[in-house]
């Protein structure tokens, strides 16, 4: 059946809404290979019509088949946009290596450029009046203390504090630190708040 | 340490204090968080905000680290920076949503200089949508056959659903807001300064742009 | 929006303070504070009095309403009411929540007080699904609600407006096929939560 595959395209990104799979880079050749069959049958019974109506109706359906596989792909890629977006705002600019390989090498130029664009932006705030910039991935939540404990969870190393003072983040030391400062670490899975 | 000094905006004659700027901006940031479309940008007090932040900034390193005062100034600094990194990057987030409508209208609203967007915002949509053409084409697009090739940006358009609803307070008395009926005929009410109401988003747009309604 | 940005709008709240320090003005962004005199009431943000609590720098003094004679009042105001009534303040929930949270040895009564301010907020809850409720069924598209508070109306979220948009949606299909649909759009008021004050 034609528009087949790319509604397991569709179902692949629908089963693990929150997080991203590989880049089904095959289904993908296979789809617009298709595709191209499509096209090709549709060109030959285009000029054929006028002499026999009755492939009009075919060439109709291999149409709307053809406009659902670009639809659909499109839908694919949209939808990964959108999750490669959220990982900019999660790690911020450097991917872990583990979840970089999962993105083709069109979208790990697609997220440096969106990230790129994102930090020109930043820079841009408060330009006028002499500011360097916001970093609009911190700040997230509003403050509760300006100072909260955490729990290393892995051997990270040292951590320079705004006001110069370095703490070592040790495998399952404990630490008082603040709540500005270790957002981003524990959005990481590097700390982990004690309440 | 001083920060309630009055501020003058160049535009107008009016002074404004600091305070009065914060309460602004964090209706702003209401505003924004519970309307369905991007609002007008609020960059003079968002501006004026970093300044206040900065001159604090400044003003705490001359403190003792152990004074009273460097704690509460951090924090009221927090709580300032929150509000404004969520209004920004609430906005950010609908840009990029919405960025082929938002791009479309906000072309016309710069002839008439009314535009939503600040500048650096709207090199962002730009650039934004830019990206995404371009993935999809060098993807997918450019390799599919024939007409198929072309990257349909109404296609690819998602728009606001302006007939939403949302729940409001009215902040002054208002008469003869008009509610769309189905069956063609309109119902108007009043909304009396203080009242809160739930109805659909369209009709009190422009009240909300004005400052006649908050959302809630 | 989520519950804890409302907490973080009810948190601009001015409270009572007695601070067992003495210091000059403070003078921040949102306002100028003090002076400070050790044993001698002073109004703060509400986040501030929570900041101070937690460096044991003050005591925090309850606002009138939160009294176990003037709560119980409001209870019986509220099961007697068709309508909502007008809570002590918008904040009410988010002010008895960080306040008996980090300074309930400062209010006489806290269990109590504690558990009156609960059942109220059920009752209200209550009686706002049973508004929710005859909204719907009146195919309503508008509805009034004064007296609620952000918290309350957060409460209902996504589920009302959600519901109304599918409403609307619904009926832009049917209209389409019967174009004389009757529809009246209801109001609180009409269907019993509401008052003009």
């Amino acid at each position: 059946m034609f528009a087949e595959k790319v509604i397991e395209l569709i179902k692949e990104v629908d089963r693990n809404p929150d997080t991203i799979d590989q880049y089904n880079d095959e289904k993908i050749r296979q789809i617009i290979e298709e595709m191209h069959l499509l096209f090709k049958l549709n060109m030959n019974d285009a000029n054929a019509t006028t002499e026999n109506r009755s492939l009009w109706t075919t060439v109709q359906v291999r149409h709307s088949a053809l406009e659902r596989n670009k639809r659909c792909i499109l839908a694919y890629l949209y939808n990964r946009m959108k999750k490669i977006k959220t990982l900019r705002w999660e790690f911020g600019a450097v991917l872990p290596p583990d979840i970089r390989e999962l993105l083709s090498d069109d979208e790990y130029q697609w997220f440096s450029k969106y990230s790129g664009n994102l930090a020109l932006y930043m820079r841009s705030l408060g330009q006028d009046i002499g500011y360097s910039g916001i970093d609009l991935t911190e700040n997230l939540k509003p403050p509760k203390s300006l100072f909260i404990e955490v729990l290393c969870v892995v051997d990270y190393g040292k951590l320079e504090l705004e006001d110069g003072d370095v703490v070592m983040l040790k495998k399952n030391s404990r630490h008082y630190l603040p709540t500005s400062e270790c957002q981003t670490l524990i959005r990481q899975g590097i700390l982990k708040q004690i309440m | 340490m001083e920060s309630t000094e009055e501020l003058q905006f160049s535009d107008d004659e009016e002074e404004v204090t600091a305070e009065t700027v914060l309460k602004t901006l964090q209706s702003a940031w209401q505003n924004e968080r519970l309307s369905p479309e991007i609002l007008p940008h609020q960059n003079d007090m968002v501006e004026c905000m970093l300044g206040q932040i900065q001159h604090m900034e400044r003003n705490i390193n001359k403190l003792s680290k152990t004074d009273l005062r460097t704690s509460i100034h951090k924090m009221e600094i927090s709580r300032i920076k929150f509000i404004i990194c969520n209004y920004l990057k609430t906005r950010l987030n609908k840009i990029e949503k919405y960025c082929i409508p938002i791009l479309n209208q906000e072309r016309q609203r710069i002839e008439t200089d009314t535009n939503y967007l600040t500048p650096s915002e709207y090199k962002y949509a730009q650039e934004y949508v830019l990206n995404m053409e371009n993935h999809m084409k060098n993807v997918v697009l450019n390799k599919m056959p024939g007409n198929m090739q072309v990257f349909e940006m109404n296609k690819m358009a998602e728009h606001p659903n302006l007939q939403t609803h949302v729940f409001l307070k009215a902040n002054e008395t208002i008469n003869g807001v008009v509610l769309e009926d189905l069956t063609g005929e309109d119902e108007e009410i009043d909304l009396e300064e203080g009242s809160q109401h739930i109805l659909q988003y369209k009709p009190i747009a422009d009240l909300l742009k004005n400052g006649k309604v908050t959302l809630l | 929006m989520e519950p804890y940005e409302i907490e973080f709008i009810g948190e601009n709240r001015i409270i009572s303070i007695t601070p067992n320090f003495t210091h000059d003005k403070i003078y921040l962004i949102c306002g100028e504070f003090g002076p400070f005199r050790a044993g001698l009431p002073v109004n703060v943000p509400l986040w501030l009095a929570i900041m101070l609590k937690q460096k044991q720098k003050c005591h925090v003094i309850p606002p009138d309403w939160m009294d176990v004679e003037v709560l119980e009042n409001i209870k019986e105001e509220e099961k007697r009411s068709r309508f909502f009534t007008k809570m002590p303040n918008e904040h009410y929930m988010v002010e008895a929540k960080l306040i008996l949270g980090s300074a309930a040895e400062d209010v006489p009564n806290a269990p109590e007080i504690k558990t009156i301010i609960k059942d109220i907020w059920d009752i209200r809850m209550s009686k706002l699904r049973t508004s929710m409720d005859a909204l719907m069924k009146t195919g309503g598209g508008y509805g009034r609600l004064d007296h609620l508070t952000m918290m309350e109306i957060n409460s209902v979220k996504p589920l009302l407006p959600a519901a109304m948009d599918n409403l609307l949606r619904m009926q832009m299909k049917t209209k389409k096929t019967a174009p004389s649909l009757n529809l009246n759009s209801s109001t609180f008021s009409q269907s019993g939560s509401s008052q003009n004050t």
